[in-house]
């Protein structure tokens, strides 16, 4: 019985290296997620710029390392493809508005917080970069910090970023549907609503 | 004798909840197709959901916003480790009806070096020589014991549940080894500071993530809905050794990418 086990538990090591062994294999992912997260963090730690200027050093940095228009997609989920030409114009632009509204002006709540890089793995047509925030003081404190990327030739874009298991565009995605199901999925209502919640 | 009353207590709220789960199926509406966990009682929920908002405005926040207020950050931490240490008796507990236990040595390791290098548990020895775990509730265990996690509810006060569990809080109680410590007063007054600070230390941890989320959603209560299925899926799978992550990759495999409207040319205009 013993020897069963240890036989077993030798298997499932064996099974980890090797998983452990193809994981780093995807060293430009992991290079891209920590030249962002350093550009990231000297934006959000200069005290030389004002909160404004803060905010357009930081969206700049973010629409150039994100996929919005993949993104914008995904959280609609079928309404996209049920739209017309003209929603589908109104509602990027609502959308795009509505993504920068949700951390502008809000930067300065950065306290130090620092990213270490774990590993890399392939997931469909994505790479998952796997992460922990890490803070000063606690460093056992730990939160795990996922980072879906599409890399379509050379050019690598962030997709979505998992905090501990929860899923920030799935969960928008998800937030979207049920605005429209219970609107009786008339997007319009849904674009306006974006509109008033990012003014 | 008392274990055999939690074991009858066991087994009848896994046969209510199998109950409740299969029930529940019913209700699969094609709308809901995107949603992790089934919300039939929406309706009811959006409610009491309401209700604890304003609980929680008038007086949840305001105490979260004092106690960070007064409380200096070495200290706050310092609680936040210790209420993570008391919870490691019961998820030692959890690690060996999981049938974990390795992870239960790790746990009740973990508890003897935090409660006596780490001064009351108040610092984290254990972890820097290489003792990790996370915290494990009963309804975790229910869950891997094949348990469906039944409807969404929101319950008055506590917030987002399942039936599955709210039934391994209630049981918590009664397995949580903590709670026969002292006997009498000492173990309702542990009881106490866990039940009331834990609450306090969660919510000041979160006061700006509460905010914005409120502030930017659409639709705040299938956004709270979505963390909190996401977020109880993805401890539980953790047990199961399945990886959420694959369920999410299936979500993102099926999304085509549509290139054949490239939209406006969208300007990045900040002033």
């Amino acid at each position: 019985m013993n020897k069963l086990k240890n036989i077993i538990f030798s298997i499932i090591i064996l099974f980890v290296l090797s998983i452990n062994a193809q994981t780093s294999n995807y060293s430009d992912e992991e290079k891209f997620v920590s030249t962002f997260t350093e550009e990231a963090i000297s934006i959000l730690s200069n005290d030389t710029i004002n909160d404004s200027e803060k905010t357009k050093a930081f969206t700049s940095l973010v629409m150039s390392s994100i996929d919005l228009s993949l993104i914008s997609k995904f959280v609609l989920a079928r309404s996209w493809k049920e739209s017309s030409d003209d929603q589908k114009q109104r509602y990027l632009i609502a959308f795009k508005d509505y993504f920068v509204n949700s951390y502008a002006n809000k930067l300065d709540q950065y306290s130090g917080e620092k990213i270490a890089i774990i590993d890399s793995e392939e997931a469909g047509k994505y790479v998952i970069v796997n992460s922990n925030i890490v803070r000063e003081g606690t460093d056992t404190l730990k939160i795990n910090l996922k980072w879906r990327l599409l890399n379509r030739d050379g050019q690598i874009k962030i997709i979505d970023l998992n905090i501990e298991g929860i899923s920030l565009i799935i969960a928008q995605r998800e937030e979207f549907q049920s605005f429209l199901a219970n609107n009786n999925y008339d997007l319009d209502k849904l674009i306006e609503k974006i509109i008033s919640v990012s003014n | 004798m008392k274990v055999r009353v939690i074991i009858v207590i066991l087994l009848c709220s896994i046969i209510t909840l199998q109950a409740c789960a299969t029930k529940n199926s019913e209700f699969n509406s094609p709308q809901s197709s995107v949603a992790t966990l089934q919300d039939p009682l929406e309706k009811v929920n959006r409610v009491v959901f309401s209700f604890n908002i304003i609980f929680d405005k008038f007086i949840l926040r305001p105490i979260a916003i004092t106690y960070r207020t007064i409380v200096p950050g070495f200290v706050r931490d310092r609680i936040t480790y210790s209420l993570n240490n008391l919870g490691m008796p019961i998820t030692a507990v959890n690690n060996v009806l999981q049938g974990e236990l390795r992870k239960a040595g790790v746990s009740t390791g973990r508890f003897i070096i935090n409660s006596t290098v780490g001064v009351l548990g108040f610092f984290d020895p254990a972890a820097s020589i290489g003792l990790t775990s996370e915290n494990e509730d009963f309804g975790q265990t229910l869950a891997v014991w094949g348990v469906e996690s039944g409807p969404y509810i929101i319950l008055p006060f506590l917030g987002p549940s399942t039936p599955r569990d709210f039934t391994g809080l209630l049981s918590t109680s009664l397995l949580d080894p903590m709670y026969q410590v002292g006997g009498g007063s000492a173990s309702s007054s542990l009881r106490n500071y866990r039940l009331g600070t834990g609450v306090i230390d969660f919510r000041s941890r979160n006061i700006e993530i509460l905010d914005d989320l409120q502030n930017n959603s659409i639709d705040y209560y299938a956004a709270v809905r979505s963390f909190y299925a996401q977020g109880r899926e993805s401890q539980v799978s953790n047990n199961l050794e399945s990886d959420t992550i694959e369920l999410e990759d299936n979500m993102f495999d099926e999304f085509e990418f549509d290139e054949t409207y490239v939209g406006p040319d969208i300007e990045i205009i900040y002033e």
